[in-house]
């Protein structure tokens, strides 16, 4: 029964999504694709949010990683869109692997404090290498050429066509992150949440179970920042500030943290009332807070984690395998 | 022929001033259940902890089956087999009970690190762990949520995730605190049996004399972090010092 009903809602989301490609407007097509880019972003990031139980307050690096990764290779060497995601998210990965490194070895508030730390590190690198970066500039006429596979191109210049590009990217997101939450190695990250003293008692290396996560979330902030780049055709240092680390935060909060969907619905919520907002106000930020305020004060576990409540269905699926089991 | 199962070299430790363990040398021999008594702040936990990897020695030498493990990590002493339960419970409290014994018997395995495929389908591991559950007794709660056990049975999971990371040697941190008679006598029973069935030995850390006296094929009695007695219970219950510092205290009290 609940199967039936999850498979219904997955058919009308991705025939809504496919419809918005085909008919809808160039504006809802672009804000649309913000909100698969900013999904990748955090389903990647509550890997380690949600699973691990890990705060970062850097991931905004890797996000930049990304998007630096692709942007140099596309100006510097060539504009195939496939080896610049390729090396933006390598980029990320092995940004994330240095930066985890130090970090996983503390956790909580050290582990937090210690990626802020990273992050912020970053971003002034990318403000002060001016011949490499562009410094405040940022990096200026990404170009998206077509993507060529040997015997066919695709053009993704047009906005509509990008879009199935970023979609594809999405669900690939999408259908990783699924299976890696309910694998044995997604399981021992649940584990290290909920005891990581145990974990390492069962034989395993809870720092190297944490660095992989931290890579693995790294390299999908990685790939959200270098569709980024690519949906922009620019960067800035900004893309790496901690404020923008936050987003992933956020919106997996307002999601719910401990479902799988949480993340994609938060971001949804999280650019489609900031678009609203901004049409009455200039200070979003204030009344976005007080929506944030109301959710997490009066929906435990977020949108998703709320509503699967609401419709009864038993606490322990919504939490303990992320409701898609 | 053979190195003692494990084998402690002028152990020490000190907190401050305080020393927990002084000098201690002790080895311990497959199969024989032994227990380690003595009076609070004896030194017994600090002893636990350093043979376990939870706490740095400040001297001496700790070897488990010939090899020096002094420095090694928590999860290397593990797979080498060498694991313990702890005092308070010590379980995953919103996983499954399937699912909190699942995680060791997956590092047995080494299926840890699989990323993409379900962990529903590893077969071999989702037998293992229902034999586990079915030693320890908590086959029928399988789909239960950690938390939602009793007492009793959360300390039968500790132990059931203990033993799922097939340990040749197992200390058990006052296996029986908090419990009911009932879950008491269930428990005992098991260790007994686990025991006899020769694939681990077991070290029981405990307060409750009952217990040391009903399993034990040898005591170790540990006071101010020395050890002032150490033979079959029969022993331990005649020497003098013993009874002075220990036996004696709990008549006083």
């Amino acid at each position: 029964m609940n199967r039936a009903w999850t498979y219904i809602a997955i058919a009308i989301v991705l025939a809504g999504l496919v419809a918005i490609g085909l008919f809808a407007g160039r504006f809802v097509v672009y804000l649309s694709m913000r909100v698969l880019i900013l999904s990748i972003f955090a389903l990647g990031y509550n890997l380690l949010l949600g699973r691990t139980g890990l705060l970062s307050f850097g991931h905004a690096a890797f996000y930049a990683g990304g998007a630096y990764g692709l942007g140099l290779l596309s100006i510097h060497v060539t504009t195939n869109p496939l080896l610049g995601i390729i090396a933006g998210v390598a980029l990320a990965c092995i940004m994330a692997l240095i930066i985890g490194f130090f970090c996983v070895r503390h956790t909580e508030i050290y582990f937090a404090m210690l990626t802020l730390a990273f992050g912020m590190m970053v971003f002034s690198l990318i403000w002060n290498l001016r011949d490499v970066t562009g410094g405040d500039d940022g990096l200026v006429g990404i170009a998206r050429a077509p993507i060529s596979l040997g015997i066919a191109t695709i053009p993704i210049s047009k906005t509509s066509h990008y879009y199935f590009f970023v979609l594809f990217c999405f669900l690939l997101t999408v259908v990783l992150v699924y299976l890696i939450r309910r694998s044995p190695f997604g399981l021992i990250l649940s584990g290290i949440r909920e005891n990581d003293r145990r974990v390492e008692f069962a034989g395993l290396s809870v720092k190297n179970y944490r660095l992989a996560a931290f890579a693995i979330s790294g390299s999908f902030a990685g790939l959200a920042g270098a569709l980024g780049a690519l949906l922009e055709s620019y960067t800035n240092p900004f893309s790496a500030h901690w404020s923008h680390s936050a987003e992933p935060i956020l919106v997996s909060l307002i999601g719910g943290i401990q479902t799988f969907a949480g993340p994609i619905v938060g971001s949804v919520i999280f650019i489609g009332l900031r678009e609203v907002i901004e049409r009455f106000t200039q200070n979003w930020m204030l009344w976005f807070g007080l929506i944030l305020l109301a959710i997490i004060m009066g929906l435990r576990g977020g949108v998703v984690g709320g509503v699967a409540q609401l419709f009864g269905r038993e606490r322990g699926e919504a939490s303990a395998s992320g409701g898609a089991r | 022929m053979n190195a003692p199962l494990l084998e402690i070299r002028k152990l020490s430790k000190a907190f401050g001033r305080v020393i927990t363990a002084n000098n201690i040398d002790l080895s311990l021999e497959e199969g024989v259940l032994t227990s380690i008594i003595g009076p609070n702040g004896a030194g017994k936990s600090t002893l636990i902890n350093m043979l376990s990897g939870s706490l740095p020695v400040d001297s001496g030498q700790i070897l488990f089956q010939g090899v020096d493990i002094t420095r090694l990590p928590i999860y290397h002493r593990v797979r080498m087999g060498l694991c313990r339960s702890f005092q308070v419970v010590n379980v995953f409290p919103d996983l499954t009970v399937f699912d909190n014994v699942q995680i060791p018997v997956l590092a047995v395995h080494r299926r840890a690190r699989r990323l993409f495929r379900p962990v529903m389908r590893e077969i071999d591991v989702r037998k293992e762990v229902g034999r586990v559950l079915e030693r320890v007794g908590l086959a029928a709660e399988a789909q239960t949520v950690a938390s939602a056990l009793s007492h009793g049975d959360q300390r039968l999971l500790e132990v059931g995730i203990a033993l799922a990371a097939r340990p040749r040697l197992l200390f058990l941190d006052e296996p029986t605190a908090g419990m009911n008679p009932v879950e008491r006598a269930k428990i005992l029973q098991n260790i007994k049996g686990l025991s006899a069935e020769g694939k681990t030995t077991f070290v029981i850390v405990e307060h409750d004399m009952d217990v040391v006296f009903s399993l034990s094929e040898r005591v170790i009695v540990l006071h101010h972090g020395e050890v002032i007695g150490d033979g079959t219970t029969q022993e331990i219950q005649n020497n003098p010092r013993v009874r002075e510092v220990y036996l004696g205290e709990e008549v006083a009290a």
